[in-house]
């Protein structure tokens, strides 16, 4: 399992970085606008009317790049391995190496099968 | 949560005639300042699993239609989702503050014959793009554009 892991670490490294830097940086408004003002009553619900929603998620730049889509399927892929990665630091350092393989592993699974649903959700627009 | 660590990582290369006791983590290690900080740093990537979760869990309500969607965000008012994601918000800024401070550290001297701006430049750079994203789409999702 080890072996696999440490073949595959650019990919994995590469997604947890971006989930950091790119992942940090679209969650930042859509928890703020999403999960808080929204719900807190501060922003009109109107804002995330069904309508608007869909039309914000589906829109396209320039009528060639499904900019929305894009965006959204990074804020739904990339903090996963962000997640997986700390999490299996952090169990490393609590629970020692001997089961990193398998326990690092689980969390890389994790993280590809939600990826794979937030691909397909976003598809499914 | 004392025990040891690599015992023989410290050992001579020839056992000498005073026997020693072997390295031994100490039992507070993790509520050391440093390392506290850094055990939170990772700890964030739990709240990023489930918010990332909770980002799909959205994004299949809104392609399963609106009474759904309805629903969903209806759902986001339960004062339990509130803490949640002022948790969440509160850790993605702990992350960026730490990451924006670590990333221009871990820069390559020179990429072939170009080179990286100043650190200041790129630890500037990036609090102006993640303050730019953060208006910029925060505006559009709260109907200030668009």
């Amino acid at each position: 399992m080890r072996a696999l892991l440490l073949k595959l670490e650019p990919v994995i490294w590469l997604l947890f970085g971006q989930g950091i830097l790119i992942g940090t940086m679209l969650l930042t408004p859509f928890i703020a606008v999403v999960g808080l003002l929204v719900p807190l009553g501060i922003v009109d619900a109107e804002a995330l009317s069904y309508d608007r929603a869909h039309a914000i998620a589906t829109a396209w730049l320039f009528g060639v790049i499904p900019i929305g889509q894009l965006l959204l399927a990074a804020l739904l892929v990339l903090p996963l391995w962000k997640g997986a990665h700390h999490v299996r630091s952090l169990l490393i350092d609590f629970g020692g190496g001997e089961r990193d393989g398998a326990v690092g592993s689980l969390l890389y699974a994790i993280a590809l099968i939600g990826s794979i649903l937030g691909v397909m959700a976003v598809l499914a627009l | 949560m004392a025990g040891p660590s690599h015992s023989e990582s410290m050992a001579p290369p020839k056992p000498g005639r005073t026997r020693t006791a072997p390295p031994q983590m100490p039992s507070s290690w993790w509520g050391e300042k440093r390392i506290r900080t850094y055990l939170l740093f990772d700890a964030t990537g739990i709240l990023y699993f489930l918010i990332g979760f909770q980002a799909i869990r959205l994004t299949n309500a809104l392609a399963a239609g609106p009474a759904a969607w309805k629903a969903a965000i209806e759902s986001l008012s339960s004062p339990l989702y509130i803490a949640f994601h002022l948790l969440c918000l509160v850790s993605v800024v702990f992350v960026a503050v730490r990451f924006f401070r670590l990333f221009p550290k871990a820069q390559p001297p020179s990429i072939g014959p170009l080179k990286p701006p100043p650190r200041p430049v790129i630890h500037g750079m990036l609090y102006v793009v993640w303050i730019g994203i953060t208006f910029g789409l925060g505006g559009i999702l709260a109907g200030v554009f668009f």
